[in-house]
C-alpha cells in the first residue's frame, strides 16, 4: 500500500464530493441546466479519487523523499511572507512593501551553509522594487500603489 | 498566399516591433535557460506588456519568447545537464557528456543549429496545413467542437503523467474551476460565494502565473535552505558552430525524421515538446549505426531531442490557430494572448483576419532567425546569468507575477488569486498531479461546456447526436481507445521494472 497516494485518493474523492454539493445548491431547471456539467464533473472526481485509492491500495510501497522540517518551515514563512506582501500592497503602497518582501524573502531562502549578506540584499531589495516600480508606473502606465509615497510617485 | 506573407513581413519588420521581439527573444532564451523559469512563466509574465500594443505587436513579442524559450532549454541541458525546460531532458543525455569530454562547445552549436532547423520545418508545416484545416474546420458545429474538447482533454490526460487517474483528475478539476461564474447559453451564476470578483470567472493569466510561477517558487523554498550555493559554471570557448560541414550533412536524415516526430507530435492536442524530445531520443539511438555510443556524448544525441522539440513549435500552433485548441501549456496562454487582443482563434482567423495570420507565420520566421544568431553572439552572457542564485531570482519573479496579475483589472483580489493557485500547484507536485492537464481543462472547459449544451439544443436533448455525428463520433471514439491505450500501457509498464522504463517520469512534469 501507498499511504501517500491513498491519501491522494482519498483529497480527490474527498473534491469531487464537496463540488458535488455546492454543485446541488445551484437553482433547478429543466433538461439539461447550468449545473449539469459541475454534477457529472464532481461524479468524474469521486471515481476518479477513488480508482485512485484503489490502486495505491495494491501499489508496492517505495521510498519517497520526505519533506525536512527546515523545508516546512521555509515553506510556511515563505506563504506568509507573500500573504504579508499582498496585505501590505495597499498600506503601505508597491516599492515599501516590494522591497520589505524582497529582503526578508532573500533572507529566508538563503542556503543554511552561507552567511547572508544583509547590505547586499538591502540594496538588491530597494533596487529591484523600485526598477520593477518605475518600469511599468512610468513605462506602461500601470496605476501600482503608492502608498505613504503617493505625493512623490505619481 | 506570398502577398499576405509579404505584408506579414512588412508589418514584423517594423522598427518598433523588430525590437520587441529581438528584446522577446532574449527574455525568452533566458526563461529556457535558467531552470524553474519556462515559456509558459516568460509569457506569462510578458503578457501585461503586450495590452498596450496592437495584436500584431503583441502576438509577435509573444511568438518570440515561446521560440526563445523553447531553444533556450538546450543552454543549462548542456552547461549545466539540468534541462531548462521539460523540452530539453533527452538534450542532457548527450549534452553533459560532452561537456565533460571538453567538446561543449560543439554540442552548443549543434544543439542551436538544429534547433534553428526544426522550428524553420515546423513554419513549413504550419503554413502549409494550417489554411487546409482550417476549411475543414469551418463546417464543424457544436457536436464537433465538444468531441475535439473531450479527445483533446484525453489526449493530455493521458500522456502528461505517470498516473492516468491523476492526469485525467487534474483535467477534470481545470475544467470545474473553469465552470466558476456565469454559466453559458442560460446565464447562471455558479460557484461565485457572493464575490463580485468572481462574476466573470478566473482569469487565465492568473490561474498559470499562480499553478507555474508561484507553485514553483514554493517548490524552490522547500529545498532552498539544504542546498549548497550556487556553483560556478564552466567557460566555454567557441569557434563558428563547432562542428564540420561532413558532421552536418551527416546529421540530416536524422533532424529530417526528429522534425516529422516533432511536427507529428506537436500537431496532436495536448502533447508537447516535453514528450517528442525523448521520443525523437529514443528514435535516433534505435536507428543509429552506432547505438551503443550513446550516452557517451554523441552530437546525434543533441540533434535529435533539438529538431524535434522546436518542430513542435509551428505544429502546436496549428490546432491552436485552426481550432481554437491549445496543444500544451505553453500553447494555452498563447491562446490567452491572442484572445486578450481580440483574436479568437479558429477556422474563421483565416477568412476574418487573414493577415494577422500570415503576421504570425512572419514573426515565427524571424523569431527562429532571432534565435540562432541571439543564441549564438550571447553564450557567454547567458552562462552569467545562470550563477544568479535562484533563492535571488524567484523572489523577484514573484514581485513581477503580482505586477502581472495587478495589471489585469488593478485588483488586489487577483493577486490573491494567483497565490490561492500557486498552494494549489504546490499541492500538485506534492501529490504527484501534473499541472498541465489541468491548464488545459481550465482552457477547455468552457468550450466543451457551451458546445455541449448547445448540442444537446440541436439534438432536441438527445445524446446520441454526439455519436451519430461522423466526425463527433469518431473523435469520441478516439477519446476512449486514448484511454484504452494508457490502460494497457499502464498495465504493460506495471508488469516492468522502473529502471527498463525511460519514459515513466512520474507523476510531475
Amino acid at each position: 500500500m501507498r499511504l501517500k497516494d491513498v491519501i491522494v485518493g482519498a483529497a480527490m474523492t474527498g473534491a469531487g464530493i464537496a463540488y458535488l454539493r455546492m454543485a446541488g445548491n445551484l437553482p433547478e431547471r429543466e433538461g439539461v441546466d447550468a449545473a449539469t456539467v459541475p454534477g457529472m464533473l464532481a461524479w468524474m472526481m469521486i471515481a476518479l479519487g477513488l480508482i485512485e485509492m484503489v490502486g495505491a491500495w495494491r501499489r508496492q510501497p517505495s521510498p519517497t523523499a520526505r519533506t525536512g522540517r527546515e523545508g516546512i518551515v521555509t515553506v510556511m514563512l515563505t506563504l506568509l511572507l507573500i500573504a504579508g506582501f499582498i496585505a501590505a500592497l495597499r498600506p503601505l503602497g508597491f516599492p515599501l512593501a516590494t522591497a520589505l518582501y524582497l529582503f526578508l524573502q532573500f533572507l529566508v531562502l538563503t542556503p543554511r551553509e552561507t552567511r547572508p549578506p544583509v547590505p547586499l540584499y538591502a540594496g538588491l531589495a530597494v533596487a529591484s522594487a523600485a526598477v520593477i516600480f518605475m518600469t511599468f508606473r512610468f513605462g506602461f502606465d500601470l496605476l501600482l500603489p503608492a502608498g505613504p509615497l503617493v505625493a512623490w510617485l505619481n | 498566399m506570398f502577398d499576405l506573407l509579404i505584408q506579414g513581413f512588412a508589418a514584423v519588420l517594423s522598427p518598433q516591433i523588430f525590437a520587441l521581439m529581438v528584446a522577446g527573444t532574449v527574455v525568452g532564451i533566458i526563461f529556457g535557460a535558467v531552470p524553474g523559469l519556462t515559456a509558459v512563466m516568460a509569457i506569462a509574465l510578458c503578457l501585461p506588456m503586450t495590452y498596450g500594443l496592437g495584436p500584431a505587436a503583441g502576438i509577435s513579442l509573444l511568438i518570440a519568447l515561446f521560440v526563445g524559450a523553447t531553444s533556450g532549454g538546450l543552454i543549462s541541458a548542456i552547461l549545466l545537464k539540468i534541462p531548462g525546460t521539460p523540452s530539453s531532458i533527452a538534450t542532457t543525455f548527450e549534452g553533459g557528456p560532452m561537456m565533460e569530454k571538453g567538446e561543449g562547445a560543439k554540442a552548443l552549436g549543434v544543439g542551436i543549429v538544429f534547433s534553428f532547423l526544426g522550428t524553420i520545418a515546423s513554419i513549413a508545416a504550419l503554413a502549409f496545413i494550417a489554411p487546409s484545416l482550417a476549411r475543414i474546420a469551418l463546417t464543424f458545429g457544436p457536436h464537433e467542437y465538444f468531441a475535439i474538447a473531450v479527445f483533446s482533454l484525453t489526449l493530455i490526460a493521458t500522456l502528461s503523467s505517470g498516473s492516468m487517474a491523476k492526469g485525467i483528475f487534474a483535467g477534470v478539476l481545470g475544467f470545474a474551476v473553469s465552470t466558476v461564474g456565469i454559466a453559458p447559453v442560460d446565464a447562471t451564476t455558479r460557484f461565485t460565494f457572493g464575490q463580485v470578483e468572481l462574476n466573470a470567472g478566473f482569469s487565465i493569466l492568473t490561474v498559470l502565473v499562480g499553478m507555474f510561477a508561484v507553485a514553483e517558487i514554493i517548490k524552490v523554498a522547500e529545498t532552498s535552505r539544504s542546498q549548497i550555493a550556487g556553483t560556478a559554471p564552466m567557460i566555454v570557448k567557441i569557434k563558428g558552430f563547432g562542428f564540420t560541414m561532413a558532421e552536418f550533412l551527416g546529421q540530416i536524415p536524422n533532424a529530417t525524421r526528429s522534425a516529422l516526430i516533432g511536427i507529428g507530435i506537436g500537431i496532436l492536442p495536448g502533447i508537447g515538446a516535453g514528450t517528442s524530445n525523448i521520443i525523437a531520443y529514443i528514435a535516433a539511438k534505435k536507428r543509429s549505426k552506432t547505438p551503443e555510443k550513446f550516452g557517451t556524448g554523441t552530437i546525434e544525441g543533441i540533434v535529435a531531442p533539438e529538431t524535434a522539440n522546436n518542430a513542435g513549435i509551428g505544429a502546436a500552433m496549428i490546432p491552436l490557430l485552426t481550432l481554437g485548441i491549445p496543444g500544451d501549456a505553453v500553447t494555452a496562454i498563447m491562446l490567452g494572448g491572442l484572445m486578450i487582443h481580440g483574436i479568437q482563434p479558429g477556422p474563421m482567423l483565416f477568412i476574418t483576419q487573414a493577415p494577422l495570420v500570415y503576421t504570425i507565420f512572419a514573426a515565427l520566421i524571424v523569431s527562429a532567425f532571432l534565435m540562432l544568431v541571439l543564441e549564438f553572439w550571447g553564450l557567454r552572457i547567458f552562462i552569467k546569468l545562470l550563477a544568479i542564485p535562484k533563492h535571488i531570482l524567484l523572489p523577484v519573479i514573484l514581485v513581477l507575477c503580482a505586477v502581472g496579475a495587478f495589471g489585469l483589472a488593478s485588483r488586489i483580489f487577483d493577486i490573491w488569486t494567483i497565490l490561492a493557485f500557486g498552494v494549489l500547484g504546490f499541492a500538485f507536485v506534492k501529490a504527484g498531479i501534473p499541472t498541465a492537464p489541468f491548464i488545459i481543462g481550465f482552457i477547455l472547459g468552457p468550450m466543451a461546456e457551451t458546445s455541449f449544451r448547445r448540442g444537446l439544443q440541436l439534438s432536441r436533448g438527445d445524446y446520441t447526436g454526439f455519436l451519430t455525428n461522423p466526425i463527433s463520433g469518431v473523435f469520441l471514439v478516439l477519446a476512449v481507445l486514448s484511454i484504452l491505450w494508457q490502460l494497457y500501457g499502464e498495465y504493460r509498464m506495471s508488469r516492468r521494472p522502473d529502471a527498463d522504463n525511460p519514459l515513466k517520469l512520474g507523476g510531475e512534469e
